[in-house]
């Protein structure tokens, strides 16, 4: 007990003034605004794809680029919400990925049976697979340095959003450059590698964000 | 100097919860954690103080020994004064405090559990060693019970009574209170140092 009452002395005299985090809100939306400048920026650099006026009108199309972006919104802020020990007191903001990935699965289900004849398949495979990643690199560097300031006690958990958030990110830039219409293709090389991220990221945060 | 400040913050404690019910001092620590953050060494002290006593209990109901509790305690009120930028006053103290200390707490009982594995026998190990046929050897009960009695007690007197009286190791558990799988561990590790000293 003693010790107990040395520690909190000890303690309160070092206590300095300290600036409280951001709300996640505001952590989020500041590395959603980051990663939009980046894709904005690298889709300037890299060039849209030819169609995209004309894909802007299958339904299926902007479904799927509208449930990625709100993937890509709310793992940013479940990633921003993990990053605080009381998930900020907003468990479900936290959980909120996993509806949008049952949707985005439901979407994709629904475009895979509307590809009547098939699409076909691209020469290319695992480039996109890796051109994904390459681009996420920065977002996911980004994101990891921004929680490593504050207290994951999910570190596990929040290094998978963090990577899938940083991985959405680089599956929206791809699908608007690319000119490819196999959905077959988009589930195997872009969708799919998703899993593997979110282990990778599971295993980077108990490395990176354990404190 | 030190005893200065440390009465100073005794004042203050008496000072701020001197005022409150018990109640209202668990209500005031998100009011006292923001005057905290901006750098009040008295409401500070006082956060930890209140929180080492709301902490105590919940680790007591967890961990064995006191002085683990105390360990504990301490890591987990380093670790809120490493975090206490991701508290903003704005929302109930006592959820991120807890969120904290289970984090600390679950640290502690995976290194706890893992050394204890590390340092487990292996049961299989040990069914091996209770087959050898022990009345067939070399050794009878008899020739060795010197080297028997300087064995800890508690092996020495369930090898007496399995090998001297004839029980079985469920029945000396019977006996003993003790789990059929603790009497079959005890006496492995028993043979072991047997063996080590026959061999000498």
């Amino acid at each position: 007990m003693a010790n107990i009452d040395e520690l909190v002395e000890s303690l309160a005299r070092d206590a300095a003034p300290v600036k409280p985090a951001p709300h996640p809100l505001m952590l989020s939306l500041g590395w959603v605004a980051g990663a939009a400048a980046y894709l904005v920026v690298s889709l300037w650099l890299s060039g849209l794809r030819p169609d995209l006026m004309q894909k802007l009108h299958e339904p299926w199309f902007v479904a799927e680029l509208a449930s990625l972006a709100l993937i890509f919104i709310a793992t940013s802020l479940s990633a921003a919400v993990l990053a605080f020990p009381d998930l900020h007191q907003m468990r479900k903001a936290a959980l909120a990925p996993a509806g949008l990935f049952a949707l985005f699965v439901v979407i994709l289900f629904f475009a895979w049976r509307a590809d009547v004849p098939p699409a076909p398949l691209p020469m290319h495979s695992f480039e996109c697979t890796a051109s994904i990643a390459l681009f996420s690199l920065l977002p996911a560097v980004w994101t990891f340095l921004a929680m490593r300031r504050f207290a994951s006690t999910h570190y596990r958990w929040a290094g998978s959003v963090a990577l899938l958030s940083a991985f959405s990110v680089g599956a929206l830039w791809l699908l608007l450059h690319e000119l490819n219409d196999s959905i077959i293709h988009v589930i195997q090389w872009h969708y799919l590698p998703m899993l593997g991220i979110s282990l990778a990221g599971w295993w980077l945060g108990k490395r990176l964000l354990k404190w | 100097m030190y005893w200065l400040i440390r009465a100073d913050l005794k004042k203050g404690y008496n000072e701020i919860f001197g005022k409150f019910s018990l109640t209202d001092k668990t209500e005031n620590l998100e009011a006292l954690m923001k005057l905290s953050l901006n750098g009040d060494q008295r409401a500070y002290a006082v956060v930890l103080q209140e929180t080492a006593r709301l902490l105590r209990p919940f680790l007591a109901r967890r961990l064995n020994s006191v002085s683990e509790v105390d360990d504990l305690l301490q890591e987990i009120l380093i670790s809120i004064h490493k975090a206490r930028h991701t508290y903003d006053g704005e929302r109930p103290y006592k959820p991120w405090a807890y969120a904290i200390a289970k984090f600390r707490l679950q640290d502690h009982l995976r290194a706890h559990y893992a050394d204890h594995l590390h340092h487990a026998v292996e049961l299989s190990e040990v069914e091996n060693d209770l087959q050898v046929p022990v009345t067939k050897s070399d050794f009878t009960y008899e020739s060795i019970s010197g080297e028997i009695e300087k064995l800890p007690p508690k092996q020495a007197a369930i090898l007496q009574m399995m090998h001297q009286e004839g029980y079985t190791a469920k029945e000396v558990a019977e006996k003993i209170g003790m789990k059929e799988s603790a009497v079959k561990v005890a006496a492995h590790r028993a043979y072991k140092i047997l063996r080590k000293i026959l061999e000498r």
